[in-house]
């Protein structure tokens, strides 16, 4: 074994109930790298860094670290080997403060805050990172609580720190920021593992990349090495880079009735007099860079959230003045809204499959009706996991034992079970893998197709031109551009989001 | 009582009628400057209607009726009153309604007399369209303003307009809708006739046996008059954008009331044909300019668009002048051998525009 290798999997494999999460993976890890995990939901990634984490344990195969066998059995026994991992869903306790959060576990019989304090600034300050140790986790944005994360992963002096999903939550200037930190950390010494579905994001930051498919390694090699194409041919084994976003637009639509009007919406400050239309039979997509107020502007429409009390604007379904307090009536007139963050808003994690489709449509029951049918949810559950292809053990299987793809069909197929007239998808596709970013997309064409009012709102640029027919550009809480995807670029869209 | 605790409950929290909001030109109203490139085939003093026999077109300009074909005006007649409105009938005559208040219906374009004349009971007759039974379908926009005081009737938010179906044939006349918001453009359907309701921004659907349904709701324009277009819909005008400006004006009373007794009615915060003249119109400065240039999209007094409705009455695309613009004040627009020909009654011209580039432009 080479002494620039750090840590090392050979055929690790994890079985659950029989079928492998993780077959006979070669891994192997340099120090100081920055080593991308890329591939489907599903195929193994996540697994295989909780083998690492000391998360779950390998069912065959062996680790070694600098040469030496390992079986972290939790994740303490990981991180006293210099085994550190920062979970797509952060590890903080939100009550606490950043310096009570670092020194979690490592408290002493008496602990002064001073001292903690002065000891947690000196060390994010070493770390050059700006957060403030007095300061409530809960209180802090996504970017400044991975930075917490990151930084009590160096204190506990990790050799390998896993990033799953780091990006995700992410916006762009923070994402910036989070890859300065990770070069810093591989300065350092650090070994980083990162898991991505941002494939430019693996590109322009890995040393090397692993690509799994279907619980297997199909190669790792040189970042150099790669492109765009080459990993999504590896990752799903098709050439899916000419039918997602290689290809322009070179017809849209035609617009039909006037579904949705919004006349100087306001809910300050996110949104300042938003007036825009969605038409029947066509994909309206909305651009906008975070904090421009576009999910706020939808979410007023879809009644989960209100708008300014006094001279709030106006909104016209199928040109009748509504304004929806909840969400509930909001389904009720034909509107469904799929939510960005699917893992707070859209599901209830531990109920089935069929039970949370079936508590989608429930929202559209008449709020007299008491009593639930478990054998509907059942059929309404089946028939949806057949239609949109999810992908589980079986029909009772739990949200939570889905992979992203899949979880979020559910919250599709949960919106859809309502029968809505317009639909507004809230990045339908973050922290989806590829394949089924293909799958939910000829979903939402086929809703368009179908007559529906279609809104997508998405922070991918490519996504927004691949899918849409007319784009709405949104800056400071209003819209302030539309062009048909025919007439529309990338730079002209930034140029209005940003100018 | 309920009625006026509601109003004020309204006016206090901005909802229902005290909502101060304007839609948005988007989808097929989005703007452009198609009408800033169209041909000026004739530029006159006091340009209100269009007609057109399918050969040539008739052009009421003031109290002359003018016929425009190949490039050139000829004269045909002269009235003592100005054309509030023309039309032209299917066994070639003509239509013409003179100051708003009397409808002559000659046999045609250059006979001496009207072989009918209708004259009771009209104030703002505005719009004229033939029907298919050889009746007239004609609006009156208000009981109580002439044709030339719209502005008035506007702010003295007036809802007197009417609809009224002219019988040439035995001189009868019968109101197919009352109590609109400034009826201004017709045409007919195969059950009754589409008709602009200006100060209500929508279209509505008048049907023979005098019921009516909203055809086209909240444009964020005054619609004014009608046309069919080919292979089918319509052609419909807009003399003016809807601003904030105005709409919140149009909800204070005692405002209007005293700017309309004390301000010289030009200056008056209200829509305009034209505007940009004086330095005494309500929005100056940085309200309309950015480094000294006209924004486009500024809040507009004065505008020009045309709209492309579908056979279902649903907007397919449109032909701005914006702010910035000149050809402001569009009333009347007609088609005749694949041209567009319109009236820009603010700068008083006449303008043409080829319809097959629009047509493949906006993927009609």
């Amino acid at each position: 074994m080479s002494d620039d290798i750090l840590l090392s999997l050979h055929g690790a494999t994890k079985l659950y109930a029989g079928v492998p999460a993780i077959d006979g993976v070669d891994f192997d890890l340099r120090r100081g790298e920055i080593h991308a995990l890329v591939g489907e939901n599903g195929a193994g990634k996540s697994t295989l860094t909780k083998v690492m984490a000391g998360v779950v344990n390998l069912t065959a195969g062996t680790m070694t670290i600098d040469g030496v066998a390992v079986s972290p059995k939790s994740p303490l026994e990981a991180r006293h080997l210099g085994i550190a991992m920062v979970f797509q869903e952060n590890s903080l306790v939100p009550t606490m403060t950043v310096a009570q959060n670092l020194f979690l576990g490592q408290e002493h019989f008496y602990n002064r805050l001073r001292g903690i304090y002065i000891a947690a600034q000196q060390f994010l300050q070493s770390l050059n990172f700006d957060v403030v140790p007095t300061a409530t986790v809960g209180a802090l944005g996504a970017a400044k609580k991975q930075m917490v994360e990151i930084a009590r992963a160096v204190l506990h002096n990790a050799k390998v720190i896993i990033f799953d999903e780091p990006t995700a939550s992410l916006t762009p200037e923070e994402k910036k920021y989070f890859f300065d930190l990770v070069r810093d950390l591989k300065k350092r010494g650090v070994s980083i593992v990162f898991i991505s579905h941002a494939l430019e994001e693996a590109l322009l930051l890995a040393d090397r990349i692993t690509v799994l498919r279907d619980a297997r390694k199909v190669v790792t090699d040189d970042a150099s090495t790669f492109d765009r194409a080459r990993i999504v041919q590896a990752m799903v084994g098709r050439d899916l880079s000419h039918t997602l976003y290689g290809v322009r637009k070179t017809t849209v639509r035609t617009a039909g009735a006037r579904v949705l009007t919004a006349q100087n919406l306001k809910m300050a400050p996110m949104v300042r007099n938003n007036s825009l239309s969605v038409f029947a039979g066509q994909i309206t997509g909305v651009f906008g860079l975070v904090g421009a107020g576009r999910t706020e502007t939808f979410k007023i429409v879809a009644g989960v959230l209100k708008r300014d009390f006094f001279y709030g604007g106006e909104v016209f379904l199928h040109d009748k003045p509504v304004r929806f307090r909840v969400p509930a009536p909001a389904v009720r007139a034909g509107v469904a809204y799929v939510t960005e963050d699917r893992k707070v808003e859209g599901f209830f994690e531990t109920a089935s499959i069929a039970r949370n489709i079936y508590l989608g449509l429930t929202a559209k029951f008449p709020s007299g009706r008491a009593l639930l049918s478990r054998r509907e949810a059942n059929k309404v559950g089946r028939e949806w996991i057949k239609k949109l292809n999810i992908r589980a053990i079986g029909d009772e299987a739990r949200v939570v034992e889905l992979s992203g793809g899949n979880q979020q069909k559910v919250v599709i197929a949960k919106s859809l079970a309502q029968e809505p007239d317009l639909i507004i998808f809230d990045e339908p596709t973050r922290g989806v893998d590829v394949g089924a970013i293909v799958e939910i997309h000829e979903l939402i064409n086929r809703l368009a197709d179908e007559g529906k009012a279609v809104v997508v709102i998405s922070s991918y640029l490519p996504e927004i031109m691949a899918l849409s027919d007319r784009i709405l550009v949104s800056r400071q809480g209003k819209v302030v551009e539309e062009l048909s995807a025919l007439e529309a670029t990338e730079e002209k869209i930034m140029y209005a989001a940003i100018h | 009582m309920i009625g006026a605790i509601r109003e004020f409950a309204d006016r206090l929290l901005g909802r229902g009628d005290a909502t101060i909001a304007v839609p948005s030109f988007d989808g097929a109203l989005k703007p452009n400057q198609k009408l800033e490139e169209a041909e000026i085939l004739l530029e006159c003093a006091a340009p209100e209607d269009l007609a057109t026999d399918g050969r040539a077109i008739y052009l009421a300009n003031g109290p002359r009726l003018l016929r425009l074909q190949g490039g050139a005006a000829t004269e045909l007649r002269a009235f003592d009153q100005p054309i509030s409105a023309l039309a032209s009938l299917p066994g070639g005559g003509l239509a013409v309604a003179l100051g708003g208040r009397e409808v002559h219906v000659f046999p045609e374009p250059s006979a001496a007399k009207p072989r009918t004349i209708f004259a009771a009971g009209l104030s703002a007759l505005n719009a004229l369209a033939p029907a298919p039974n050889g009746t007239l379908i004609a609006t009156d926009g208000s009981l109580t303003r002439g044709v030339d005081e719209w502005a008035w009737d506007i702010m003295e938010r007036g809802h007197s307009g009417r609809v009224l179906m002219l019988d040439p044939a035995s001189g009868s006349s019968k109101a197919l809708a009352t109590g609109l918001g400034y009826a201004f453009g017709c045409c007919a359907t195969a059950d009754g006739a589409l008709v602009s309701e200006s100060w209500r921004h929508r279209l509505i659907a008048v049907r023979r046996d005098a019921s009516t349904s909203i055809a086209l709701p909240h444009l964020p324009v005054y619609p004014s008059r009608l046309s069919p277009a080919s292979p089918g819909g319509y052609w419909l005008t807009a003399f003016i954008a809807r601003s904030l400006l105005v709409e919140f004006v149009l909800r204070e009373p005692a405002f209007r009331k005293r700017m309309m007794a004390e301000i010289e009615p030009r200056y008056w915060i209200a829509p305009r044909l034209r505007s940009g003249d004086s330095f005494k119109e309500p929005m100056q400065g940085a309200h309309i300019k950015t480094m000294g240039v006209v924004k486009p999209w500024a809040p507009p007094r004065s505008y020009g668009l045309v709209i492309r409705l579908g056979a279902d009455g649903a907007p397919l695309y449109s032909l701005h002048s914006r702010v910035d613009g000149v050809n402001h004040g569009i009333v009347s627009a007609i088609e005749l051998n694949g041209d567009l020909i319109m009236v820009a009654k603010g700068p008083g011209r006449i303008l043409k525009l080829p319809i097959a580039p629009l047509d493949k432009e906006f993927g009609t």
